[in-house]
């Protein structure tokens, strides 16, 4: 490793053990921001593994993160949740194999409206599953502490960036990336690429199946419309929209940028705050289509003229 | 011996045949130029050779392999690569991870980035691309371009290289240097090479042998200088006189 990935490697560990202590410092209301902050984190971050590299942009996330919820709800009290929560990441992950076979064979519009509405499918699937069983929502008595809550979620951002951080440099980002760029080309150098867009979906759906585990266990309350509530799968994009979708610094900054500005203009300005976060949404789309890292890193690059100003890898995707 | 042989080969679209009973055979190290006009069937043997497409009849071998039907990916890594018509870059990419790509994936699976990357800019010394290495490959102009997508095909690891129109749109000073460029990968690689040109001298030039379609068919095969003086090439080539 060089010495900046090193030095880069101790900030984060650093940052880690200072977030892991903010249940020593916050209380319960900014505790709950901060557990919304990691969950935003880790499911961008995951969404970002498959699409940001990919170019496959899912509007569907929203169903692993249902699943997970549900696994997690339909095995309370019958299994330890140290085990049901994982349970619930590889129910998604498997769904997200069945789920890829007939999706992954179509691209850009197509793709995105195909992930949405087959995530609307299984979300009605579930209510009238629900229904037939005749329940209406379910109730979790005694779940965890809003703490343990928050340091599993913590765990699962820093294991849901680590996990971008190592695709990237890996044998299968780069061949997301080719797919991404052109998948006729991709081919014809080798790469199987509906082993390799399978296996990523897999593994984006993994973390977000946990994410909506734990996520239930907060809420106490497991109700189908909630848990697969397509605006997870909408402000996932939004995240990556914000922040920039192929680098982990993307999905990080645009999750702390989203919560924090939520949570001012929903305190400040409730009757509008949704208004202007969309309105932000179209400028950001419009005028900072990178991103916040990507302006940020060509702002940084722009005042060094000569080879090294050509010197970028990473470029951003089109939703 | 033989590298490449194809058996009856063709392809149909509909009830429109793009290619009937194709064959031939490549050996180790041969340049065998296919010529033709626009549509004769030329770039469809190509993509029924790397598994572009599936030929609708016929076989094709490869090293003693059946590889018809193999999808595109598993040709590839059986040592096949190709270049496209219509240059295909990894255009958001840099010129290295262009090949870094190609050399983890192709017929020698580079164990690491590191591997790959030697790999990479030695290929990209040898077409002249060293200095362009960190530009992204959208920024090259054509005949960068064109040597791109060689090098790519040749960071696969390939022991065949078909090459679709490379010369195509360059100047003249352009394509003497691309030649050199190609005749130097086919001896320092050993490589085998199928080539389609529509720049005649310089298929020629190239060529040890050649092979002629028209209207899907092949309507002749043998050295440059056979080739030229055929009678029914001119005929394809320039019509007959009628009287």
């Amino acid at each position: 490793m060089t010495r900046q990935g090193w030095q880069t490697g101790l900030v984060l560990v650093a940052a880690t053990a200072l977030a892991a202590a903010l249940p020593l410092a916050l209380g319960t209301y900014s505790l709950g921001v901060a557990l919304d902050l990691m969950m935003w984190i880790a499911l961008a971050e995951s969404w970002a593994m498959f699409s940001g590299l990919s170019g496959y942009v899912s509007l569907g996330h929203a169903v692993f993160y249902g699943v997970g919820a549900y696994v997690t709800v339909l095995l309370w009290q019958v299994l330890p949740l140290w085990f049901s929560v994982p349970l619930g990441g590889l129910t998604a992950a498997a769904l997200a194999l069945l789920l890829g076979w007939p999706c992954l064979r179509v691209r850009g519009p197509y793709f995105v409206i195909l992930t949405l509405g087959i995530s609307e499918f299984i979300k009605y699937a579930v209510i009238s599953t629900e229904a037939a069983l005749g329940r209406n929502g379910r109730l979790l008595i005694g779940t965890p502490s809003l703490t343990v809550l928050f340091e599993a979620m913590l765990a699962l951002a820093v294991l849901s960036m680590a996990v971008l951080q190592i695709v990237r440099s890996a044998r299968l980002g780069a061949g997301l990336l080719a797919i991404r760029e052109d998948e006729v080309a991709a081919e014809a150098v080798g790469i199987n690429a509906t082993a390799v867009k399978l296996s990523a979906f897999a593994m984006s759906a993994f973390i977000p199946g946990m994410v909506g585990g734990l996520m239930i266990l907060r809420s106490t309350y497991f109700e189908p419309m909630q848990a697969f509530s397509p605006t997870t799968s909408f402000t996932i994009v939004t995240v990556a929209i914000l922040g920039g979708s192929d680098t982990v610094a993307g999905p990080l900054l645009g999750s702390l940028f989203l919560v924090l500005l939520s949570e001012l203009l929903w305190t400040r300005a409730p009757e509008v705050y949704m208004i202007i976060l969309g309105v932000l949404l179209v400028a950001f789309v419009l005028f900072v289509p990178e991103g916040l890292v990507g302006r940020a890193g060509r702002f940084l690059r722009a005042p060094k003229p000569g080879p090294s100003s050509r010197d970028h890898r990473a470029v951003v995707i089109e939703p | 011996m033989t590298l490449l042989r194809l058996e009856d080969v063709g392809k149909s679209y509909g009830g429109v045949a793009a290619l009937r009973g194709l064959s031939f055979a490549v050996g180790p190290g041969e340049i065998v130029g296919l010529m033709g006009a626009n549509g004769a069937g030329k770039t469809t043997a190509f993509s029924l050779i790397a598994g572009t497409q599936r030929p609708s009849e016929g076989r094709i071998w490869f090293d003693g392999k059946r590889i018809d039907g193999k999808p595109a990916y598993a040709v590839a890594r059986l040592g096949i690569a190709r270049t496209f018509q219509i240059v295909r870059p990894f255009a958001g990419l840099t010129v290295i991870d262009n090949l870094v790509i190609a050399a983890l994936y192709g017929r020698l699976r580079e164990r690491s980035r590191g591997a790959a990357e030697a790999r990479a800019r030695e290929i990209l010394a040898e077409v002249g691309l060293a200095a362009d290495a960190t530009r992204p490959a959208e920024t090259l102009t054509l005949a960068g371009r064109k040597r791109l997508e060689v090098a790519r095909a040749v960071a696969a690891g390939p022991r065949l290289l078909l090459l679709d129109e490379v010369l195509a749109g360059l100047t003249a000073s352009e394509v003497a240097e691309a030649l050199d460029m190609i005749r130097a990968l086919h001896r320092r690689r050993r490589l085998t090479l199928v080539v389609i040109e529509h720049v005649m001298r310089a298929l020629t030039q190239l060529c040890q042998r050649i092979i002629v379609l028209h209207h899907g068919a092949k309507i002749a095969e043998g050295s440059p200088a056979e080739v030229v003086v055929d009678q029914r090439v001119i005929d394809a080539y320039l019509g007959t006189r009628k009287l």
